[in-house]
């Protein structure tokens, strides 16, 4: 086990100079990494090379590079558009995408597990049929159209949320746009759990515990369920870092001061420290979370042993 | 590393545990598989292949008649806007701007007086067209680089896995935006680029697992103790058993690329006026939709509808092709 | 009588139509007897026993006809709480792929011990000592050691043990076993059908050993009942039945038998294939591979007739052919 979390983690390393590496460059060949240095106007000439000097921006990008990311693992993440240093941007902006994240995750196991095993359980009944309807809407009705259904009817023409939420968004405020952000993985999760449930039924084990005379229920909860609950298991865990990268679009919808937030605003400001600091701790939870789920898989399923 | 259900549907990777059928059912199919005639045989049967089975079940599935058939006009459409209206999307007129449904606008006017109804139809093209040459051109890279990997393993295969590794890691909107906000281009090409940059893959990862599982069939392993050339059993004899799991995650994908088109036009980096986009129109309606709710509905209900018929035909074509759902 | 199953009857919804997988089974257990069902593949004899544990999937199963006593008790009319009660506990059985039909993420313990807590309400503490005894009782080396291990951490014929402690844990008095070693290496089948022989002598347990191996048959089976396309065509003691075979399909089967005195010759094999059964032939099922056939043979289906024949008592032999007689001195 040990070895395997070594070898997981070395593995790790490749992907994750590979990841930022390509977002670094895509940001460098689009903005102007300077911009947002002399606040809110323009930089004279000057200045501006004598910035660029002093930032090592006269340098080959691959040294900038290095010089970035050997700053980034001191702590030092660079400063961001309006002259505040990156770090205290993050410390913001991530408890709010976390939160929401939260939020989504669970609506995923709650809404989307409870939908699967119904469905399951009942394939070829109405509800199993008017639930993969609702599925297939949910997934091809895109994100953004779904939040702003959401905003105009809850929280416009009946006034049950806020359209917009507060910079504190706590976690009552974000259960709606949780909602929205889960939306298409809740789907995703419902048919998975739907699929491996309908599929285990007819195995040969589930057949075993019906011949031992078990109860409909113990058949159900502690052989059924206990199998095909493993691969929704990791694609939640999986989705972890999916979500938070995926914020951006909810973020901008319920105006939420968080991760997506930030980025949209970097990008927009042609500003590279904000931007490749955020991605850059974005590809490390998506990593950290998909090394994490592999080890999980190892728990539920005795069959999967790591050498 | 484990098998990890990077397709949500896990019925595509097919990995299922218990795997074997009941026997009842199998000792059913088993007769019912077998050649016909009362003593066996005539075997005067037609026979059956996995696409000829998957025809004979897709004409009989309502799911794929009716997303077929939106998804014809939605061509046509796209084509020939013309056909279905006489107006002109970029003729507007600001004193009608908000204004609900009248005689010959059926769906009223946007915030710049423009009639939706025609905006609506005009923004299939963009659509259609972003859908099918991206899903063209990830398919295409993605199970030739893929397959190619399945087949030939080693290093190559190493370095595409990594690399497919590094695209999974990086959010797809948020690479559009930093990729695409510096484009000044106002066509469907810089959009398609990025989808075929970021979306081959996860072909790659479909065709490089099945070319896998068809290699190791036995009777590819009699074809090549018969001495056949890699390059026949490739085209021969892999290539027509991997396909199927590619045009199925590929038709689900290109619903999924309409979606993300529309949603990179409404972030503002993927097509920009004077384009027309249904992503285009829903952004610039959002700001006062308590007051034109109509310019914000009709071209987000087009959307939708566009990629569930997507979606659907590529749910009817899995479960065709996936006996094991049956 | 134990058990007695009498005119079943079984249909499967399948796309090319309905399947008759049973078209009225009749045979009949004794308590501490075994009874042989064999037969190929699609014969019904699974799917037989399916109806008898009430593990039938349905659907696309569906019981149309017929009764199953068990002690008296027509089982097809119990409720299903009735039914679960009877399952595992007085009636049990035993699969062929050890490996799919133990749950793959319990260990072993829990799935034996499962059988105690549930239908005899006991502590898991408890239940677990037992399933230690159990596995002992298999000749499970080791079994203190071994109890909290996985399925897949067994080899074949220890799980095939752990299969029959399984269904032997609360002593039923009827057992079915699926081709309880067609998946086994030959070496280790002896071992595991001398096991179950054993058992089963010790417990005085009804046996419906279903198999289409006639090999197996042999050796620990008391009766035979042949059974093809959803019919039975022969039941005889299992002496008999290999003497002198009153049904031409059962002549087939046993002369495809390799035997080591006609080495050299060509081996013997019943001509064509079994039937479809969503197109079951008309009359005789058999008739398009049977030698023996007759026009008689393609119009009307021959009834499950006494048979008096050598070494035969009255009334313990049956054969479905027009032509026993034929056969029978043939």
């Amino acid at each position: 086990m040990g070895r395997y979390v070594l070898r997981r983690l070395l593995q790790m390393i490749p992907v994750f100079v590979g990841a930022t590496l390509l977002i670094f460059l895509m940001v460098n060949v689009m903005g102007d990494p300077i911009a947002g240095l002399c606040g809110e106007r323009q930089c004279d000439p000057a200045t501006a090379a004598q910035l660029r000097r002093d930032f090592g921006l006269d340098q080959p990008v691959w040294q900038q590079y290095l010089t970035y990311m050997g700053n980034v693992f001191t702590g030092d993440f660079g400063t961001a558009f309006n002259g505040q240093p990156v770090t205290e941007l993050m410390a913001t902006a991530f408890p709010v995408t976390i939160r929401l994240t939260v939020v989504a995750i669970l609506f995923e196991i709650v809404i989307g597990i409870t939908l699967g095993v119904l469905t399951g359980l009942r394939r070829g009944r109405p509800v199993d049929t008017t639930v993969l309807i609702l599925t297939l809407v949910v997934i091809s009705v895109p994100t953004f159209v779904t939040g702003l259904l959401l905003q105009l009817l809850l929280g416009v023409e009946w006034g049950w949320i806020k359209p917009s939420v507060s910079p504190a968004a706590d976690f009552g405020e974000l259960i709606v746009p949780g909602l929205v952000l889960a939306s298409v993985s809740l789907a995703y999760v419902t048919r998975l759990t739907r699929t491996t449930l309908a599929e285990n039924r007819r195995s040969d084990y589930v057949r075993t515990a019906i011949a031992k005379g078990l109860p409909r229920r113990r058949v159900v909860g502690r052989h059924l369920l206990r199998n095909s609950l493993i691969p929704v298991v990791t694609f939640i865990g999986a989705d972890i870092g999916a979500l938070m990268g995926g914020a951006i679009v909810t973020e901008r919808i319920f105006n939420i001061h968080g991760v997506g937030y930030q980025l949209y605003q970097g990008i927009l400001r042609q500003n590279t420290q904000t931007v490749v600091g955020f991605v850059t701790v974005l590809v490390l939870v998506f990593l950290v979370a998909n090394l994490l789920v592999d080890l999980l898989y190892a728990v539920l399923d005795p069959r999967i042993r790591y050498a | 590393m484990p098998e990890q259900p990077q397709q949500p549907e896990g019925a595509i990777a097919g990995t299922g545990a218990g795997g074997a059928m009941d026997l009842a059912a199998s000792e059913a199919t088993a007769l019912e598989r077998g050649p016909g005639g009362y003593g066996g045989r005539g075997g005067q049967d037609k026979p059956r292949s996995l696409w000829s089975d998957a025809w004979r079940d897709l004409r009989r599935s309502p799911v794929f008649l009716a997303s077929s058939v939106v998804i014809l006009f939605l061509v046509v459409i796209s084509v020939w806007p013309s056909l279905i209206t006489s107006g002109n999307p970029l003729q507007c007129d600001l004193a009608k701007a908000q204004d609900g449904s009248q005689p010959g606008h059926p769906f009223g006017f946007d915030g710049q007086g423009c009639d939706v109804y025609t905006r609506t139809v005009y923004g299939a093209r963009a659509s259609v067209t972003v859908g099918v040459c991206a899903t063209l051109g990830v398919a295409l890279l993605g199970s030739v680089l893929g397959g190619l990997a399945g087949f030939f393993g080693g290093a190559w295969d190493g370095f595409l896995s990594r690399m497919t590794d590094i695209f999974f890691a990086i959010p797809v909107v948020l690479g559009g935006l930093v990729l695409l906000s510096v484009v000044t281009s106002n066509t469907v090409w810089p959009v398609i680029g990025f989808m075929v940059l970021l979306g081959w893959p996860q072909i790659a990862r479909i065709a490089r697992g099945s070319v896998i599982t068809a290699r190791q069939n036995d009777y590819v392993q009699a074809a090549r103790s018969l001495g056949a050339s890699p390059a026949r059993i490739l085209l021969r004899h892999i290539a027509p058993n991997a396909v199927a799991p590619v045009i199925v995650v590929a038709t689900i994908a290109l619903g999924t690329y309409i979606a993300l088109e529309a949603t990179l036009s409404y972030l503002g980096v993927g097509l920009k006026p004077p384009s027309v986009s249904w992503g285009i129109d829903i952004s610039a309606a959002s700001p006062y939709v308590r007051n034109a709710p109509h310019a914000l509905l009709w071209p987000s209900g087009a959307l939708a509808i566009t990629v569930l018929a997507f979606i659907m035909l590529g749910d009817a074509v899995r479960d065709a092709l996936d006996p094991k759902l049956r | 009588m134990l058990l007695e199953v009498h005119d079943l009857h079984v249909e499967f919804g399948t796309r090319d139509g309905v399947a008759h997988a049973v078209n009225g089974v009749s045979y009949r257990v004794d308590a501490g007897e075994t009874l042989a069902v064999l037969g190929e593949s699609g014969s019904g004899k699974s799917v037989t026993a399916q109806a008898v544990m009430g593990i039938l999937d349905t659907p696309p199963g569906r019981i149309t006809g017929g009764r199953v006593l068990f002690q008296g008790r027509d089982l097809l009319r119990l409720k299903e709480e009735e039914r679960r009660r009877v399952r595992g506990a007085e009636m049990a059985m035993i699969f062929q792929d050890s490996l799919s039909a133990l749950n793959p993420v319990l260990t072993v313990g829990d799935q034996l011990g499962e059988m105690f807590t549930v239908h005899r309400g006991m502590s898991r503490r408890d239940a677990r000592l037992r399933a230690v005894e159990l596995m002992d009782r298999v000749r499970i080396p080791a079994a203190a050691q071994r109890v909290g291990d996985y399925p897949h951490q067994f080899s074949g014929g220890m799980r095939q043990r752990i299969m029959i402690a399984m269904a032997l844990a609360l002593e039923p008095a009827l057992v079915i076993a699926d081709e309880p070693t067609t998946a086994l290496d030959v070496t280790v089948q002896a071992q595991v059908m001398d096991l179950l022989a054993e058992l089963q002598r010790e417990y005085r347990m009804g046996l419906v050993l279903i198999t289409h191996d006639l090999g197996v048959v042999a050796d620990v089976a008391d009766r035979i009942a042949v059974m093809y396309a959803g019919r039975i065509v022969e039941t005889a003691p299992v002496h008999d039945l290999y003497k002198a075979p009153a049904h031409p399909y059962t002549r087939g089967l046993l002369d495809s038998i390799p035997r080591l005195d006609l080495k050299g010759r060509e081996l013997y094999a019943i001509q064509g294939m079994p039937p479809s059964l969503t197109r079951v032939p008309p009359g005789c099922a058999f008739h398009p591979r049977c030698p023996l056939a007759r026009d008689v043979c393609r119009t009307d289906v021959p009834p499950l007739q006494a048979v008096q024949g050598p070494g035969a008592e009255e009334g313990e032999r049956a054969s479905a052919c027009h032509f026993w007689r034929e056969c029978l001195h043939g």
